[in-house]
């Protein structure tokens, strides 16, 4: 997988935590995630189809998820309540819509986003095509934004 | 002036609604739906002013929703914009020509929205 296809998600997701939610971030290294378990409590995930194949995740602790949806929505919450897991999937959709602007090897389309929550679940993510882990670390806690995209032919 | 909020989100939704409120918009006069479907359900029901639409929804998306209330005679005109994550150039293009009058990509500043939402008030 290619960096160029890595980069609009960073930038979308740069655009998304520190312009708009106006949180102190910072991305760390791109990494190949060989442990999809590794991933957090709280997962949005959307589908990319179109003329490529794959998919983006943004996963969250629930502390982090509950803070970050809390200032979000304007309004404190203190549990995983529906509108935080609402939220989570808002923030992937956000992230991947935002990042089809700069990928302009092919026209993509987005799936609706799904949010998972628990200790134990597996993301079945598109085969033989890596997973880019992306982690971030911020001042309501640190996450990660996961992307398979299929290169072009 | 009535309003149709379509998000499928409900954050999103009481984010717009709340900025309306903010801008002296009456609670009475905001309408809010989950999807084109509901969405096109109330725009039957009630003499809209404007509508604030998501595109990526179950059911009925918002570009088909656009779609449908262009083609009815009561709303030929009247305003419809966008608010939708879809970035790309093409989804702009599609959006135009489906007939909404502003394209907004989300994430957009609640002063930012309301710059363009009142562009269109009478």
């Amino acid at each position: 997988m290619k960096a160029k296809y890595v980069n609009p998600f960073i930038t979308a997701a740069m655009n998304l935590f520190h312009d708009y939610l106006g949180l102190n971030v910072t991305s760390g290294k791109p990494y190949i995630l060989q442990d999809p378990s590794s991933l957090n409590e709280v997962s949005g995930i959307i589908g990319l189809a179109g003329e490529t194949a794959g998919a983006v995740v943004l996963s969250f602790t629930r502390e982090t998820a509950i803070k970050i949806i809390s200032k979000l929505a304007g309004r404190t919450y203190q549990a995983l309540s529906r509108d935080v897991i609402d939220g989570v999937g808002e923030l992937i959709n956000i992230i991947a819509g935002n990042a089809k602007k700069d990928l302009l090897d092919f026209r993509i389309v987005i799936s609706l986003p799904g949010v998972i929550a628990g200790a134990d679940y597996e993301i079945h993510w598109p085969e033989q095509i890596p997973v880019i882990s992306i982690p971030f670390s911020s001042d309501l806690g640190d996450f990660s934004l996961n992307v398979s995209l299929k290169d072009a032919d | 002036m009535k309003f149709l909020v379509v998000d499928d989100s409900g954050v999103m939704r009481r984010i717009h609604s709340n900025i309306l409120k903010e801008h002296n918009i009456d609670e009475s006069e905001i309408f809010e739906a989950e999807n084109g479907e509901k969405a096109l359900e109330i725009a039957r029901k009630e003499d809209i002013g404007m509508f604030l639409v998501d595109w990526n929804m179950p059911k009925l998306d918002g570009l088909k929703f656009v779609e449908y209330i262009r083609a009815m005679e009561s709303y030929k005109d009247v305003p419809v914009i966008m608010i939708t994550s879809e970035a790309a150039r093409y989804n702009v293009v599609d959006a135009i020509k489906a007939g909404v009058t502003n394209y907004i990509v989300k994430p957009i500043k609640g002063d930012t929205l309301w710059e363009k939402i009142s562009r269109y008030l009478v």
